[in-house]
């Protein structure tokens, strides 16, 4: 009895000198804002981030077992679902939005391309729940969860209680989530002065400033608002974004501004994945804007590039490419 | 000294008392003849619980969420820690969930999203759900649902409740559910799934049909 004391003790020693020695869990990187997520709520471990992951990449949220977040939210791919203008879920249904990029979720205030939802903690209740997505309940996931030795082990290690609840089912999502931070890309090496742009790169960041960077705001390059970017109406899907939450004229046609940061990856773009690749979305910019009653104040005046110029702009666009989020061993299942 | 001024524990009891008019409520398919109304659903979250003497506030339960549902008993009962030599004339409590908790994110016990009380597709509590049949409802098997929510400006649902009560060890408060639909037009409003002004409206109705029973 005594001997085993002793081992569990140095167990326990060792196991504090090793997260000691480890790099802390979550870091605001140089310069950005505070995040808006209230970590007093929700303190991040280790153990939670861990079973967090597990249920992130786990189809048993679903309703047949087949879907789980990372089918839509792939880690290959900055975290969203490529190839597909609509994502696609359960049973082959087709969404009607193309899934957003994850990455640096503790910094928004809202979620979804129309804010439908107001605290991440919630968001995995939405995809859960939609008929074309998950097709099940967070009540029937618990419930399928509570039969599994595997994950009553990993609720009891993360939250010192077997009973799997809605509320740490939710907020161990939200723990994975909220760990998944890019602020590595040569961007921010330039801006850390640890690099320098080649000059087509910096004549690009310059344009950007000009004519892209009060709604794609540095340092998360979103300004975290909803902004009617000039996109005629796709007839098939009728989506007012915005609108449908609000039930206001004002913010018909309105979607969330979402980051450039990974856009290499995260094609294809805008919230019905209408373009496939960046100089469509340029073109859409210079060329493309429908004048409309909500139409963005920054879009009302035509924007004018040349075809170098727009390359400048996507040479710059690809510097926010972040390797080591892209291909963090530490994301991935 | 300390222990001088604490006061003995002692608990009041709140009883919620569902009713359809006079009989006691059952949620089944016998419908109620008179108005043919059949409820086969009825949940409803009481929150922020103060204990008043004239006007001034004497008690509040801290963290003070209840869900109420007609189909669990153990749930119309709430037991106040309230010390014994406390004097009280009023029950003051809301209907709903504030909207400082509905941008809390997620939360145990009776918040917790796994008791069916939270919209998925939208974030926000549903302060109170009512569903069943009647025959003036031409929906689809006759049914009505009512699901109230909202938090935000004016689609903001919360409720609240203010009873005079005179006994100070017991609380039994009816919530007449036959009330409502006398002011309410079935055969027009029989589906309330969203937040909005008729949500409101229809939260505001939902307030009256509290009583102190006596």
């Amino acid at each position: 009895m005594r001997n085993k004391f002793i081992i569990l003790v140095l167990i326990g020693l060792f196991i504090a000198s090793f997260s000691i020695k480890n790099e802390p869990i979550f870091v605001v990187p140089q310069n950005w804002p505070k995040p808006h997520y209230d970590f007093n709520k929700n303190p991040l471990s280790t153990d939670k981030i861990e079973l967090g992951k597990a249920l992130f990449y786990d189809p048993i949220l679903s309703r047949n077992d087949k879907i789980s977040c990372a089918s839509c939210h792939s880690p290959y791919n900055a975290f969203t679902h490529v190839d597909h203008a609509l994502s696609h879920g359960i049973d082959d249904r087709i969404g009607t939005r193309n899934s957003p990029a994850l990455m640096n979720l503790a910094w928004h205030k809202s979620f979804m391309w129309d804010g439908a939802i107001n605290h991440i903690d919630m968001q995995a209740l939405a995809p859960m729940s939609n008929a074309l997505e998950m097709d099940s309940k967070i009540e029937n996931v618990v419930a399928k969860l509570q039969q599994s030795t595997i994950y009553t082990k990993l609720f009891y290690q993360a939250f010192g209680d077997s009973m799997i609840t809605g509320e740490h089912t939710l907020k161990a999502i939200s723990q994975f989530m909220l760990t998944l931070v890019s602020a590595n890309s040569k961007y921010d090496s330039v801006m850390r002065k640890q690099t320098e742009f080649t000059s087509q790169e910096r004549k690009g960041f310059e344009l950007f400033q000009q004519h892209c960077g009060s709604c794609h705001k540095q340092p998360l390059f979103t300004n975290l608002q909803f902004e009617n970017n000039g996109l005629p109406i796709d007839k098939t899907l009728n989506d007012f974004g915005r609108m449908n939450i609000t039930k206001d004229a004002k913010d018909s046609l309105l979607f969330k501004v979402p980051t450039l940061r990974n856009i290499e990856f995260s094609y294809p773009y805008m919230h019905d994945g209408r373009f496939k690749k960046l100089s469509e979305v340029l073109n859409h910019y210079t060329s493309g804007v429908q004048q409309s009653k909500t139409l963005s104040k920054q879009l009302q005046k035509k924007i004018i590039l040349t075809p170098n110029e727009k390359a400048d702009i996507i040479a710059f666009l690809l510097t926010l490419s972040d390797k080591e989020f892209l291909f963090n061993p530490k994301f991935r299942k | 000294m300390l222990s001088i001024t604490s006061y003995a524990q002692s608990a009041t009891k709140i009883s919620f008392n569902p009713v359809f008019g006079k009989p006691v409520l059952h949620l089944d398919d016998s419908c109620y003849t008179t108005d043919s109304i059949c409820i086969s659903n009825f949940k409803c979250y009481i929150s922020a619980i103060k204990l008043l003497q004239n006007d001034s506030l004497v008690w509040e339960e801290k963290n003070s969420f209840h869900l109420l549902d007609a189909a669990n008993e153990k749930s119309l009962y709430i037991l106040l820690n309230t010390h014994s030599n406390l004097k009280y004339n009023k029950i003051k409590f809301n209907i709903g969930i504030d909207s400082a908790t509905n941008v809390s994110g997620a939360m145990g016990g009776d918040l917790d999203p796994t008791k069916g009380m939270y919209w998925t597709w939208q974030s926000g509590y549903i302060n109170m759900k009512l569903e069943g049949k009647s025959k003036l409802c031409k929906t689809r098997n006759n049914e009505f649902q009512f699901h109230l929510g909202g938090y935000q400006n004016a689609d903001n649902a919360l409720q609240t409740v203010l009873l005079n009560v005179t006994d100070n060890k017991e609380i039994v408060i009816a919530i007449d559910l036959q009330k409502i639909f006398t002011v309410i037009d079935l055969a027009k409003h029989n589906q309330i799934m969203s937040p909005g002004k008729e949500a409101v409206l229809f939260a505001e109705k939902f307030s009256k049909i509290f009583s102190v029973q006596q």
